[in-house]
């Protein structure tokens, strides 16, 4: 009876804020939910006909989430998710709205709130993509994360982990859970990317005994091949395994195959090392949910986000790519994606300072702006967001002379002298993120 | 024509004490003296070594998580007779968050006291909530105020004899009471600011080279630097106090 009136109000109000104010609608209905009926994920969860899959993680959260949703959907299930990437328990909750007509619910859950989600949802499965240094204001020292998420599914014991075991802090995790008893589904890349190496900042260290790890390759951050030489934590056999990656600037392509099966060729038309990864991870899980391959690729050809993340703008013939790069993981990611493209460009990179995005900015300093330094083809760069001061003087020090910029518009007129064949390339954090992607899309209405 | 000088400089175990940027700090020391057309040596001390600090001009220890900074202390304990005699002869020792509370004769963790190295007559307890935000610091050693990010459990309590680094104008400093931050005692740096520390507070990197430069030159003379980008910087976040 609770639950009914709960989602009833849930429903109301989100009709309200979407149809009737044309407001986001991502997080206050969640809350009004919550308010009749604190369990309302609990209570929902049990109305989902088939399951429900957590995307948990550092980076890739988002692309992840739409694209398993998709695949689910494309196989013909209906899916509840929180597409916008409203992760928290308000933004779960408003999702899960939509639960008695659901068959899946696929649900981006921010690390910290996992403690919250977990426990009420039971999901079946949690895909854990990786970990790394990002709001240490907020999210504290990874130690502290990974505790949150351990402790989290020892709270629905019943939930499979899925997690990517190249990643020595996330496959710590799973070997704690492990340990209790659950079940883990590993996937990891079998070869080596053959990538420039990129900084380590964290996970260096064996999270069983301390020591360092040695690595038989790095795909990228603390992601490789990597075995404890004075314990025996390593990286486990894999379940799901990619080979024979080739990635570039505009695409992917990786096989992937289940442990001892046949392999399936999976193609994108998005590229970056991590894009492999959360090919691979969508794949892992999408298959674990009986989504064919076959229906994953269709699903993968029709998935072009209009979210920011690697959206391209036609700017009276410039091309501006839009990305978000949040911490030193996925800036440095963007920087080896760049440095993949051979045209010339220009590039602006945002920081800001909200709550959202963690008050502290010193995250800069471990990103690798250096690999940026004497690239002739780097003809413009451009610093912006509340903290513009601080990525200037980064910037400076790592050799590079950088302009400040109050916005993205301003960005794309200083780039109005180079050459039209010159992209703007504009990596910016979270709360960054959408008001540069609503400028874009004016700025090309207008263009147009 | 001035002669040839250089400084040397020991980063403790920076793969464990690198929490808050803190290879921004090293940087930041490094372009300063090139720019000055002097030379830089940083020699990285890693875990299981033990710092040779007789050529050493600069020590810098960086902050890490409870867990690492526990391996760090432990393994400088052997240390320690050299660290003080480096100190008490006026060598330079830079201390960052966790590294500034090894500094003193004790810190918490968890519940438990653990010793520290006491080169300075300090002493750290736990405290609640954890001091987390914006700081601008008024210091003697910088003509700008020294601006940064705090996010310290720790509540740092100085000595009699100990100079605080300067007075907090924003933020919480050593233990959100005593309105100080920091700690000088002669060529010693002890503080909470990251962000990290020296980029945004040239006037502080400044004064470190030049008490180096002092002690193994007898000449603390630095030829000024354009720092347009750096005190734009600076005075952003000092204003985030001031504007309201």
């Amino acid at each position: 009876m609770r639950n009914a009136l709960s989602v009833a109000t849930g429903k109301a109000a989100r009709w309200v804020l979407h149809s009737v104010l044309g407001r986001s609608a991502s997080q206050v209905p969640g809350r009004v939910t919550l308010a009749v009926d604190p369990l309302a994920v609990a209570h929902q969860s049990a109305r989902l006909k088939r399951g429900s899959i957590v995307v948990c993680g550092t980076n890739g959260k988002t692309t992840t989430t739409n694209l398993v949703a998709a695949a689910l959907e494309e196989g013909g299930a209906h899916v509840a998710c929180n597409r916008d990437g409203a992760n928290m328990l308000a933004g779960v909750t408003t999702a899960l709205l939509d639960a008695d007509r659901a068959d899946w619910a696929v649900l981006e859950v921010d690390e910290l709130s996992c403690a919250r989600v977990l426990p009420q949802l039971q999901p079946t499965y949690l895909l854990l993509l990786n970990l790394f240094r990002d709001q240490l204001d907020r999210a504290g020292e990874i130690d502290h994360v990974q505790d949150t998420i351990v402790g989290a599914l020892l709270l629905s014991p019943g939930t499979t982990l899925v997690v990517c075991a190249d990643d020595p802090l996330a496959q710590g995790v799973a070997e704690r859970v492990r340990e209790a008893g659950m079940h883990v589904v590993t996937f990891g890349m079998a070869e080596d990317l053959g990538l420039p190496p990129d900084r380590v900042p964290e996970g260096r260290f064996c999270q069983s005994c301390g020591a360092e790890l040695s690595y038989e390759w790095h795909a990228y951050a603390q992601l490789g091949k990597y075995a404890c030489p004075h314990c025996s934590f390593a990286r486990p056999p894999l379940d799901f395994e990619g080979s024979n990656v080739h990635i570039d600037m505009g695409q992917v392509f990786l096989s992937i195959a289940r442990h001892g099966g046949k392999a399936h060729t999976l193609h994108m038309q998005h590229g970056g090392t991590y894009m492999a990864y959360n090919l691979l991870a969508v794949a892992s899980v999408a298959s674990l949910a009986g989504v064919r391959a076959s229906t994953l690729q269709r699903a993968v050809d029709k998935y072009h986000p209009h979210n920011g993340r690697l959206q391209r703008f036609d700017m009276g013939g410039r091309e501006v790519v839009l990305n978000l790069a949040k911490n030193p993981a996925g800036l440095n990611q963007n920087i080896s994606m760049l440095l993949n493209d051979s045209r010339p460009k220009a590039l602006l990179v945002v920081v800001n300072d909200e709550p959202n995005d963690g008050r502290d900015v010193s995250w800069i300093w471990d990103v690798d702006f250096e690999r940026l330094a004497g690239e002739e083809g780097i003809c413009l760069v451009l610093a912006g967001g509340h903290r513009a001061n601080d990525v200037q003087v980064r910037l400076k020090y790592a050799g590079i002379r950088a302009q400040t910029v109050g916005s993205v518009g301003e960005a794309v007129d200083a780039a109005a002298d180079l050459p039209q064949e010159t992209p703007l390339y504009a990596l910016v954090n979270y709360s960054a993120l959408a008001p540069a992607r609503a400028e874009l899309e004016r700025l090309e209405a207008h263009n147009g | 024509m001035a002669k040839e000088r250089s400084l040397r400089i020991a980063h403790l175990y920076p793969e464990l004490l690198n929490l808050y940027g803190d290879s921004g700090n090293m940087l930041v020391l490094r372009k300063r003296l090139e720019w000055r057309q002097m030379a830089c040596h940083v020699d990285e001390v890693h875990v299981g070594q033990l710092p040779s600090l007789a050529h050493a001009d600069i020590v810098f220890v960086g902050g890490g998580s409870d867990r690492e900074q526990r391996i760090v202390c432990d393994s400088l304990q052997s240390a320690r007779t050299e660290l003080a005699a480096f100190v008490e002869d006026g060598g330079v020792l830079v201390a960052v968050c966790g590294g500034y509370q090894l500094l003193g004769h004790s810190y918490t963790m968890g519940d438990e006291e653990v010793k520290g190295l006491s080169l300075v007559d300090l002493y750290t307890t736990r405290g609640s909530p954890r001091l987390v935000g914006n700081v601008v610091v008024k210091s003697r050693i910088s003509s700008q105020p020294i601006v940064g990010y705090e996010n310290h459990g720790g509540r740092t309590h100085l000595g009699a004899g100990v100079e605080p680094l300067g007075k907090v104008l924003g933020g919480y400093g050593n233990n959100g009471e005593s309105g100080e931050e920091g700690c000088l005692y002669k060529n010693v740096l002890g503080t909470y600011v990251h962000g990290p520390l020296l980029p945004k507070n040239p006037g502080v990197a400044d004064w470190i080279l030049s008490r180096a430069l002092e002690r193994k030159y007898g000449d603390a003379e630095l030829e000024p630097l354009d720092d347009t980008e750096e005190l734009a910087a600076n005075q952003y976040c000092a204003e985030l106090y001031t504007q309201h």
